[in-house]
């Protein structure tokens, strides 16, 4: 079946051609860009045009680029799984709990309305709550807990972890909230009314049900974290170096975009594999409803 | 109904393309550091030479080249620290310097204004603007007087130390390690030097990218001692009255000496502006303002003499420049690409 007729061709490419343009000039041409680039050399001052596999050979062989690599990886993971446990609770209550429409739109207009905020102001925030002299430290003196304030909140991985969780958990419950809400309520009391238990009802009927959210999710949230590079900047420590900012470092300080251009190229590809892989999970989780 | 929002929006885009104009008549944007554009002098000159001034600020000398990499088509003025200079004039990111059109020029220190940075094909390349030194910054009623530069070092302030996110920490462990050919250390130095900045890692609260955030580290009980451009961030957290005070020391292995100086970026449409500007940071009001705003020393002391009693004249080392030579002054290193790597193999590092 051909989509463009001879009738129908001018209203296809006034339809079209504007969106392919975009996709052209905005994410084609500087992809082709970027992996040129990173097969230049870097030369004092700057860089030349150059045909050659330094830069991959350096990221491969140089540890630091995989001890990064790793630490984000490492980090992305607990971001997504924590999330993913706190908003699941959330969405499901939001659907099947809550009996009111009214308090349960309010409630989930409550877990959106954050995102109007800007990112930087939310993660600037979580200093001012972390910090030694901050409102956690006060409130753990003031009900005597302990004596002296704690500094172990803030400027490490955990902070980081604290602060990304918060910032991407909208992103995991919107498409949960989604799904859970079109599952039909039939097959929820048929399964009731089959005398399963409201626990083997979640494993066996709501959970499957509800994997194509799960999965866009996580995705969501394991690719933000894992591109992140303000929350190292603002409540991470001296350890909390994420693959970011070693890209901002090289198109930065080291002025090597030859370096940065393959390590972009690299951490494309490795996105493109999590993709690769939860679209698999998404269609294992398919169920046809009809 | 139509017409009437027809001729709103063309009134609004008259206005805005009148505004333009005049913006173009005069405007100069600045790629500078935190407090060396105040409103206190930027205010006066703006009024005196009709050109409108935007600051951008940099934390880093790597941030001039990036920032102009990536097309510098933006910025009139850049101020590098001497070490940067040359390589600012290498990558062809700046033109040379009719120093004939800078008032006052003949007042700078001799041997700042002939610097052998500054000077490249037998043009000048840059006009000193201001001076200073990098030292310990400390909290007196945590950590008693430090002498050295060891005190960066000792696990006793374990998660109360700081270090300026630059490859500058290189030079601070070279000369902590007894190191004295600090930039141009051999691989072998520098392993040791990397080394050492990693098992320091542990020690480090966090790597401050700016005066700001590490006025607020201290300011906020995180941090109590760092190496620091000396005068700004003291100032600022003593003027926060936080109930405790801050001092600056300079370490037995010695402190860092840096002066900035103003580079004309190549193709700027607004040279005229750009002297104007050059000119005026040598007058009184320039370097008495900008010495105000940052604690920094004057490169002019000609300019200083009506502005600066004799009390600030002695602390901010006019005519003293013989200081100079009790700091180690920056330079740019042989081998910079080394100093970055190194620098940012350390931040990677577990």
């Amino acid at each position: 079946m051909s989509f463009v007729t001879r009738r129908n061709a001018p209203a296809f490419l006034a339809l079209f051609s504007g969106p392919f343009l975009w996709i052209l000039v905005f994410m084609i041409i500087p992809y082709v860009v970027m992996i040129s680039v990173s097969f230049w050399t870097r030369q004092f001052p700057l860089f030349v045009p150059d045909f050659q596999w330094g830069n991959y050979a350096k990221i491969v062989l140089d540890p630091q680029y995989a001890t990064v690599v790793l630490r984000t990886l490492k980090i992305a993971t607990i971001v997504t799984v924590v999330s993913s446990l706190l908003a699941y609770p959330v969405a499901y209550m939001l659907v099947f709990t809550i009996r009111s429409e009214a308090l349960s739109n309010l409630l989930y207009m409550c877990v959106i309305v954050p995102l109007w905020v800007s990112y930087l102001l939310r993660a600037y925030t979580w200093k001012i709550i972390l910090g030694t002299n901050g409102a956690l430290n006060s409130l753990l003196i003031s009900v005597g807990l302990i004596k002296e304030p704690l500094s172990i909140f803030l400027y490490n991985q955990t902070a980081m972890i604290i602060t990304l969780v918060y910032i991407f958990i909208p992103f995991m419950i919107m498409p949960l909230y989604a799904v859970l809400k079109n599952i039909p309520r039939s097959l929820v009391e048929a399964s009731e009314d089959l005398g399963v238990g409201p626990f083997h009802t979640f494993l066996r009927v709501i959970l499957p049900l509800s994997m194509g959210g799960l999965v866009a999710g996580m995705t969501l949230t394991f690719c933000l974290s894992f591109g992140d590079f303000v929350a190292p900047v603002l409540v991470g420590g001296p350890d909390g170096t994420m693959v970011a900012n070693l890209l901002q470092s090289q198109f930065g300080a080291a002025l090597n975009w030859p370096l940065g251009s393959a390590l972009a190229t690299l951490v494309l590809l490795l996105v493109l594999v999590v993709l690769q892989v939860s679209s698999r999970f998404d269609r294992a989780g398919q169920i046809d409803l009809r | 109904m139509a017409f009437k929002k027809t001729a709103a929006t063309l009134a609004v885009t008259a206005s805005l393309l009148s505004q333009a104009a005049t913006a173009h008549a005069g405007e100069l944007n600045l790629l500078t550091w935190e407090g060396y554009a105040p409103d206190a002098s930027v205010k006066p000159f703006e009024a005196a030479s009709g050109c409108k001034v935007t600051a951008t600020y940099v934390g880093s000398n790597d941030d001039f080249a990036a920032k102009l990499a990536a097309g510098g088509g933006v910025y009139d003025i850049i101020t590098p620290s001497l070490d940067t200079v040359p390589m600012m004039q290498l990558a062809g990111f700046t033109q040379p310097i009719d120093v004939a059109k800078v008032k006052d020029y003949d007042g700078i220190y001799p041997e700042f204004a002939k610097a052998e940075a500054l000077v490249a094909k037998g043009r000048i390349w840059a006009v000193p603007m201001v001076w200073g030194s990098v030292s310990i910054i400390y909290r007196p009623d945590k950590v008693p007087a430090p002498d050295s530069i060891g005190v960066l070092f000792d696990p006793k302030y374990k998660g109360r130390i700081s270090l300026w996110d630059d490859k500058s920490a290189i030079y601070w462990t070279a000369r902590y390690l007894g190191y004295s050919n600090i930039f141009d250390l051999s691989d072998k130095q520098l392993d040791t030097i990397k080394a050492k900045l990693i098992e320091q890692k542990s020690l480090t609260r966090k790597y401050w990218t700016s005066a700001g955030e590490l006025t607020e580290l201290i300011a906020n009980g995180e941090v109590y001692v760092s190496n620091a451009w000396t005068g700004l961030t003291s100032k600022e957290v003593n003027a926060l009255k936080k109930g405790f005070s801050v001092a600056e020391v300079t370490p037995k292995e010695r402190a860092e000496g840096w002066m900035d100086s103003m580079m004309l970026v190549t193709g700027s449409p607004n040279t005229e502006c750009a002297y104007k500007f050059m000119s005026f940071m040598q007058s009184p009001a320039g370097q008495c303002g900008i010495a105000q705003s940052t604690g920094y020393f004057p490169v002019n002391p000609k300019a200083v003499g009506t502005c600066m009693d004799e009390t600030t004249r002695q602390e901010r080392k006019v005519g003293n420049i013989d200081f100079v030579k009790s700091l180690v002054m920056w330079q740019q290193p042989k081998r910079l690409d080394k100093y970055i790597e190194v620098w940012n193999a350390v931040k990677s590092a577990p």
